[in-house]
């Protein structure tokens, strides 16, 4: 190992470098905390903790000035393998600090599992309402729906992120594709002046839009807006406005099947159904103070034959296919339940982590006390001889 | 060889990060079956104006309003401005939405509320005979009552106005005689309502 490469391992094995990570993470955990009256939550973590860097806008520029939540625990986890290889020899001694540093790294993992892999989605249903997909809502999708079939539909949906990059996106096994003009993440929609909007069909003719910055409350909801010129067969068959503020579908014909286009939060659809059989709005006597909020859902899933009935209420989700449905709000006079159905294939990680380093901890202090135990039959021992030689 | 297990494990993270990141690139496919009631149920009050869902908190002014008594805020859906619970007996929803523009115009949004009660859409002559003006800090607000008749009828009251380019729709909806027996504070509340440049 040259002498660079020994510095560059120092420092990814220090203990110094473990400090600067954590002190980096306190000042992340409190900039975070402050930032959440300006963004709401979910924009304060993916500024803060789920980007590599923070940015800070220089006219035209981007420069970073702090590593993000990403890069400190990036590090954080290099250094821990790095120090315990390194340092931590493989013995029954150590035991217990290797299971406590496995510990700490699976954390640290699940946090980049979570960040990667975790869907934040909502169930909205009223009583006696049946549903089989949720909604994500935030991330849009531009739905195309093949509505000819009698009995079932062929539902498209383009993702946000291919709408954002613009370009035309073909809809595979159709013979449709879509040509992105605008597409805005928020939005204010406008009546253009003659001649101004490019939209020609559907509900939006004549309408403009209007970007504006997305909203960053946790209590707001961003006006999307796409401009897209509908092709079949490589001719555009005109260009429509969608927006999730349009409830209905947009219909239109194509290649002689009926279609309709709609923007709305990405839906994804289960292969078994919910029916909210009762909500319940328990309040304490003789207040308005809430005391429990639970759904009562029957499950019906065809492909295992499963019908049961589950009472979803605060702290105990349904957890199902990968999902845990969560009871999350209510509305229209206590007869619509709102879930909150997250998705996490890293969800177990963190209690994992916690038992090991406490199984590390237990097994480091047993450890210590074995050994200090000796020592002091030892150190007893030892005076005992010193004496009976004096004796002889 | 201790280096290299370092660079396979960031090299696994990076590329599991670039999986999860194409995953949300492409265009997805399912086959429903045409369930009417398949379709998640938009968050309380979506029925209210309309076609069109509120575009959350407008930019400028916000619209403020003094609580009956008894009444309070409750969270019902993030696609609503503000919802509340009344304490009457029977099934009654009271909303505040609030919408980019004209919303569709008044004809067709008071169209639209009396065909919910079952009744029958009214011309622009009928319209103006329905409607009355109440006085607010906000502007005047032009306010509908219907009601589709009997005890066991449904019975709407809504007021609606425009706000620097937005259209607010305060409406309180649900079987008649509760919307009757919570009406004189409903009243009371569009009466009260006020700009607020803080929200």
């Amino acid at each position: 190992m040259n002498r660079a490469s020994r510095k560059i391992w120092d420092t990814l094995t220090s203990l110094s470098l473990t400090i600067v990570c954590l002190a980096a993470l306190m000042v992340l955990v409190v900039a975070c905390t402050l930032a959440q009256v300006r963004l709401g939550t979910v924009g304060a973590v993916a500024l803060y903790m789920r980007s590599w860097f923070y940015w800070m806008d220089l006219g035209s520029f981007r420069i970073p000035i702090f590593p993000a939540g990403a890069t400190v625990g990036l590090v954080l986890v290099v250094n821990l393998v790095a120090a315990q290889v390194r340092r931590l020899k493989l013995t029954w001694s150590k035991a217990g600090i290797w299971i406590v540093h496995a510990g700490l790294i699976l954390l640290f993992a699940g946090e980049f599992v979570t960040a990667g892999y975790q869907t934040d989605a909502q169930l909205a249903i009223e009583q006696g309402q049946t549903a089989n997909s949720i909604e994500v809502p935030r991330e849009m999708e531009l739905a195309i729906v093949d509505a000819s079939d009698p009995a079932v539909d062929d539902v498209y949906g383009v993702p946000e992120r291919a709408l954002a990059r613009g370009g035309t996106i073909p809809i595979p096994g159709t013979p449709l594709s879509v040509r992105v003009r605008e597409y805005h993440r928020n939005a204010q929609i406008l009546r253009g002046m003659t001649g101004a909007s490019p939209v020609t069909q559907g509900a939006g003719a004549g309408l403009v839009v209007q970007p504006l910055p997305p909203v960053t409350s946790d209590e707001q909801q961003d006006l999307s807006a796409a401009v897209v010129d509908v092709m079949a067969g490589g001719a555009s068959l005109g260009t429509w406005l969608a927006t999730n503020g349009l409830q209905q579908p947009q219909p239109f014909q194509a290649a002689g099947r009926s279609w309709t286009l709609a923007l709305r939060p990405r839906r994804v659809y289960l292969p078994y159904t919910l029916t909210l059989k009762k909500f319940s709005h328990d309040v304490y006597p003789g207040t308005d103070i809430p005391k429990n909020f639970s759904s009562l859902v029957r499950l019906v899933n065809p492909t295992t034959g499963e019908d049961r009935d589950v009472l979803i209420y605060m702290n105990q989700p349904l957890r199902y296919d990968g999902k845990a449905f969560y009871q999350a709000s209510f509305g229209k006079g206590d007869t619509l339940s709102i879930l909150q159905v997250v998705a996490n294939p890293g969800w177990l990680i963190p209690y994992i982590s916690c038992v090991l380093v406490t199984l590390g901890l237990l097994v480091h202090f047993a450890i210590s006390l074995r050994r200090g135990v000796r020592r002091a039959g030892a150190a007893q021992e030892k005076p005992e001889q010193r004496a009976q030689e004096a004796s002889a | 060889m201790r280096h290299r297990m370092t660079m396979r494990a960031l090299a696994l993270t990076c590329a599991l990060a670039g999986i999860s990141a194409c995953d949300r690139d492409e265009v997805t496919h399912f086959r429903v079956a045409k369930a009417p009631a398949a379709t998640p149920a938009m968050p309380a009050g979506m029925d209210a104006a309309a076609d069109v869902a509120p575009p959350g908190r407008p930019p400028g002014g916000g619209l403020r309003w003094t609580l009956p008594k008894g009444w309070s805020e409750t969270q019902g859906g993030s696609m609503r401005y503000a919802s509340f619970k009344i304490p009457v007996e029977g099934t009654v929803d009271a909303s505040v939405v609030v919408l980019p523009g004209p919303a569709g115009g008044e004809l067709a949004n008071v169209n639209r509320w009396r065909g919910q009660i079952g009744l029958e859409p009214l011309d622009e002559a009928a319209l103006a005979a329905a409607r009355k003006t109440v006085a607010t800090k906000a502007g005047p607000l032009k306010v509908y009552d219907f009601a589709s008749g009997g005890a066991s009828g449904k019975r709407l009251v809504a007021g609606l106005t425009e706000i620097e380019g937005n259209t607010w729709f305060v409406k309180l909806t649900g079987d008649a005689g509760a919307v009757g027996a919570a009406r004189g504070d409903f009243m009371k509340l569009l009466g009260s309502l006020r700009v607020d440049e803080s929200r």
